[in-house]
C-alpha cells in the first residue's frame, strides 16, 4: 500500500476510529490486525516470512528464558551444597545450552535475509552460475525482497539477544511478539526499536488525547510536505544529474550531489514524521530516528543523529560485543605492551568499527558501491579517533576557540560537504559511476553563465521554487528545534487560527505542488534497503 | 572504590567523579573511552564485563559502576 495514497489515509483514519472504539485491552490486537492487513499488500509471501521470523524469535526467546529461570532456581535451591567450581560448571553448561538456542535463531533470521538480499551478489562474486540450492544468478533477480526484512530481522534479533543477555524478560504471548516484529509504521523504513522501548508503548492502554491527536496530525502533514513537495520534486533533479553527469558541468554535478542530500533527508525524515505523527495520534511514542543530522560537527556525530536507531543497533549488538570480547581485549593488551598505550587503547575499538562499517555498508545494499560507502564512512570515523590527540595539539597551537560560532559553523559545513560526497557514492549506480561523479565535480571547471545552465534540470519553475521554499522552511524548523519542539512553540506563541492557516497552507502546497511517487509503499528511498 | 576512581582519572582527570552522574548521558565519556574503561575494569577487578552490562545507567556515575562491579563479583 502506497503511503502517498488516499487508500493509506483511509486505512489510517479507519485504524484511529476502531483503535479508540474497542476496549482498551484489545487495542494492541487492532494494531496487529492493521499490521497484517498492511503487510498483505506486500504479498502473502511477505506475511509468511514475517510470521515465521516472529514465531522462531518467540520460541527461541522463551526457550532461553526458561533455561535462565531454571538456572536461577537450581542455584538458589542448591546454594549450600555446591562449591564455586560446581556452580561455574553448571553455569557454563546452561550458557552453552542458551547459546545453542540463540545461534539457531540467529541462523534462521540471517539466513532468510542473506538468501533474499545477497544471493545474487554472492553468486556474482564467485562467478557461479548456479548455487547449491539450484538458484541461478538471473533467478535471484526475481527473488523479491520480502517487505521490511532488513528492518524486522534486526529488530527481532535485538529482542532475542536482549533476552539472552537478561536485559528483558521473554514475552509468552506469540501474537505480541508478532506485533513487535511487524508493527506497520516502522516495518518498511524503521526505526529499529528495542523491546523495552516499543513493547511498553504497544501494549499500554491509550485514551484519546486532544493534544496528542492534534500534534500527531500536525507532524503527519509536515511529513507529507517534506516528502511530496521537497523530496519528490528534488528526486527528478537527482535522477537527471545521476543519469547525465558526463554531459554536465562540474558545478551542475555538484548541485546534483547536494540535491541528493536534500532529497534523502526530506524523504527519510518525512516518512518518519508521517509515521511518528500517526503513532502520536494513537498515543504511541515511536523511537526518534533523526536529530537534525546536517548540523553535526563530525562524521561520527552525524551517524549518531542520522537513522540513529540503526546506529544504536550496530553499537549495541556488533560494536560493543566485538570491542569488549576477550580475544579483542587480549589483543589490545598485547598491542599496549608492544606498540604503546594509545595503540593498545584504540585497537579493540578500531577492529570493532571496521566490522560495524563493513556490515553497515552491506546492510544498505548488496553491492561493492555500498561496501565502499561503508568503508569511507568508517575510515573518516577511525582516522578522526586516532588523530584526536594530534588534532587537539594543532588546535591548541593555532589558538582555535572550539566554542566560537565561526569554528562550529565551519565544522558543520565541512561535515555536511563530506557526508554529501560519501552519500552519492553508491547512489549513482555502480561504484565506477559514483567515482565518475566525484571525478566530474573535481575535474570539469566550466562556469555556467546562468541559473538555467547551472540547473538545467529545473525546467518547471513553479515546482523548483516550491522545493526551494520547502528547503528553507525545513532549515528554519531545524534551527528552531535547537530550543525544543516547534509544534509546542507554535502552541505557545501563535494564535490557534494562525496555526490552522499555517497547516492549511502546507496542505494546499501538498495538493498543488506535491508530486506523488510510484512504488509499493510510495517510492521512499529507505524502503529499498 | 579508590581503584575505580584511579581508572576513571586515567580516562579523564578533569571530572569530579564523586558528584558527576551524567558521564554517558552528558557525553563526558564517548564509546571509545568506554571500551578502554571496560578493558581496565575487567583487568583490575578480574571480572567478565559482557555486553549486557553496557547500558548508560551502569556507567553514568562512579557509584553506579561500583555497584555493577560488586554485582558481577557476587554473581561470579
Amino acid at each position: 500500500m502506497s503511503i502517498l495514497s488516499v487508500a493509506f489515509l483511509l486505512f489510517a483514519a479507519g485504524l484511529i476510529i476502531v483503535y479508540y472504539l474497542v476496549p482498551k485491552k484489545a487495542q494492541w490486537f487492532v494494531l496487529l490486525a492493521a499490521s497484517m492487513f498492511f503487510y498483505c499488500f506486500g504479498g502473502w509471501r511477505s506475511v509468511g516470512f514475517v510470521v515465521a521470523t516472529a514465531l522462531v524469535s518467540w520460541a527461541s526467546a522463551l526457550g532461553i528464558q526458561k533455561k535462565t529461570d531454571a538456572q536461577k532456581a537450581y542455584l538458589k535451591e542448591h546454594k549450600a551444597e555446591l562449591d564455586k567450581a560446581q556452580k561455574d560448571a553448571y553455569k557454563a553448561q546452561m550458557k552453552r545450552s542458551r547459546s545453542r538456542l540463540l545461534t539457531l535463531c540467529l541462523f534462521f533470521c540471517f539466513a532468510l535475509l542473506v538468501f533474499f538480499k545477497y544471493t545474487r551478489f554472492l553468486l556474482a562474486q564467485f562467478g557461479a552460475e548456479q548455487s547449491a540450492f539450484g538458484i541461478r544468478a538471473d533467478d535471484a533477480i526475481r527473488l523479491l525482497l520480502p517487505l521490511g526484512i532488513s528492518f524486522y530481522t534486526f529488530q527481532t534479533v535485538g529482542y532475542v539477544v536482549d533476552v539472552y543477555w537478561g536485559k528483558v524478560q521473554a514475552e509468552r504471548n506469540p501474537l505480541k511478539v508478532l506485533l513487535f516484529t511487524s508493527f506497520f509504521p516502522q516495518i518498511t523504513q524503521g526505526p529499529i526499536s528495542t523491546w523495552s522501548e516499543l513493547s511498553c508503548q504497544l501494549f499500554a492502554e491509550h485514551s484519546l488525547d486532544y493534544t496528542n491527536y492534534v500534534r500527531g496530525a500536525e507532524r503527519l502533514i509536515w511529513g507529507f510536505f517534506k516528502k511530496m513537495v521537497v523530496a519528490n520534486i528534488v528526486a527528478g533533479y537527482v535522477k537527471d544529474v545521476f543519469a547525465n553527469y558526463p554531459q554536465y558541468a562540474g558545478l551542475t554535478a555538484l548541485a546534483g550531489a547536494f540535491c541528493y542530500s536534500v532529497q534523502i533527508y526530506a524523504d527519510f525524515s518525512g516518512y518518519m514524521d508521517i509515521m511518528c505523527g500517526l503513532c502520536q495520534m494513537l498515543g504511541i511514542r515511536l523511537t526518534e530516528n533523526f536529530d537534525r543530522p546536517y548540523f553535526s560537527k563530525s562524521v561520527a556525530e552525524y551517524w549518531r543523529r542520522w537513522h540513529s536507531s540503526l546506529g544504536a543497533w550496530f553499537k549495541t549488538y556488533i560494536y560493543y560485543p566485538i570491542a569488549v570480547s576477550k580475544w579483542n581485549q587480549r589483543l589490545g593488551k598485547w598491542a599496549k605492551q608492544r606498540l604503546g598505550k594509545a595503540f593498545g587503547d584504540y585497537l579493540p575499538a578500531t577492529l570493532a568499527l571496521v566490522l560495524v562499517w563493513f556490515t553497515t555498508g552491506l546492510w544498505h545494499g548488496a553491492s561493492w558501491a555500498y561496501i565502499a560507502w561503508g568503508g569511507v564512512n568508517g575510515l573518516f570515523i577511525i582516522v578522526s579517533m586516532w588523530m584526536e590527540r594530534p588534532f587537539a595539539k594543532v588546535k591548541n597551537l593555532l589558538h582555535i576557540n572550539e566554542s566560537a560560532w565561526l569554528w562550529r559553523a565551519f565544522q558543520v559545513l565541512r561535515t555536511f560537504i563530506l557526508v554529501t560526497f560519501i552519500k552519492v557514492l553508491p547512489e549513482v549506480g555502480t561504484l565506477r559511476q559514483g567515482l565518475g561523479l566525484w571525478k566530474r565535480i573535481f575535474t570539469e571547471h566550466t562556469i555556467p553563465t546562468s541559473l538555467g545552465r547551472l540547473l538545467p534540470f529545473a525546467t518547471d519553475h513553479a515546482a523548483f521554487f516550491a522545493a526551494v521554499f520547502g528547503v528553507l522552511l525545513m532549515l528554519v524548523v531545524s534551527l528552531l528545534q535547537r530550543k525544543g519542539s516547534v509544534r509546542e512553540l507554535l502552541e505557545r506563541r501563535v494564535p490557534y487560527i494562525l496555526r490552522l492557516l499555517l497547516f492549511a497552507a502546507l496542505f494546499f502546497m501538498i495538493v498543488y505542488f506535491g508530486v506523488p511517487a510510484s512504488g509499493g509503499i510510495g517510492g521512499f528511498l529507505y524502503a529499498q534497503f | 572504590m579508590d581503584e575505580l576512581l584511579e581508572l576513571l582519572k586515567d580516562i579523564n582527570p578533569d571530572v569530579d567523579y564523586e558528584t558527576e552522574d551524567q558521564l554517558i548521558d552528558g557525553k563526558v565519556f564517548d564509546s571509545f573511552s568506554i571500551i578502554t574503561l571496560i578493558s581496565n575494569i575487567s583487568e583490575t577487578f578480574d571480572i567478565e564485563l559482557g555486553p549486557q552490562y553496557l547500558i548508560p545507567e551502569n556507567f553514568n556515575s562512579a557509584k553506579a559502576m561500583w555497584a555493577m562491579i560488586q554485582h558481577i563479583q557476587e554473581d561470579e
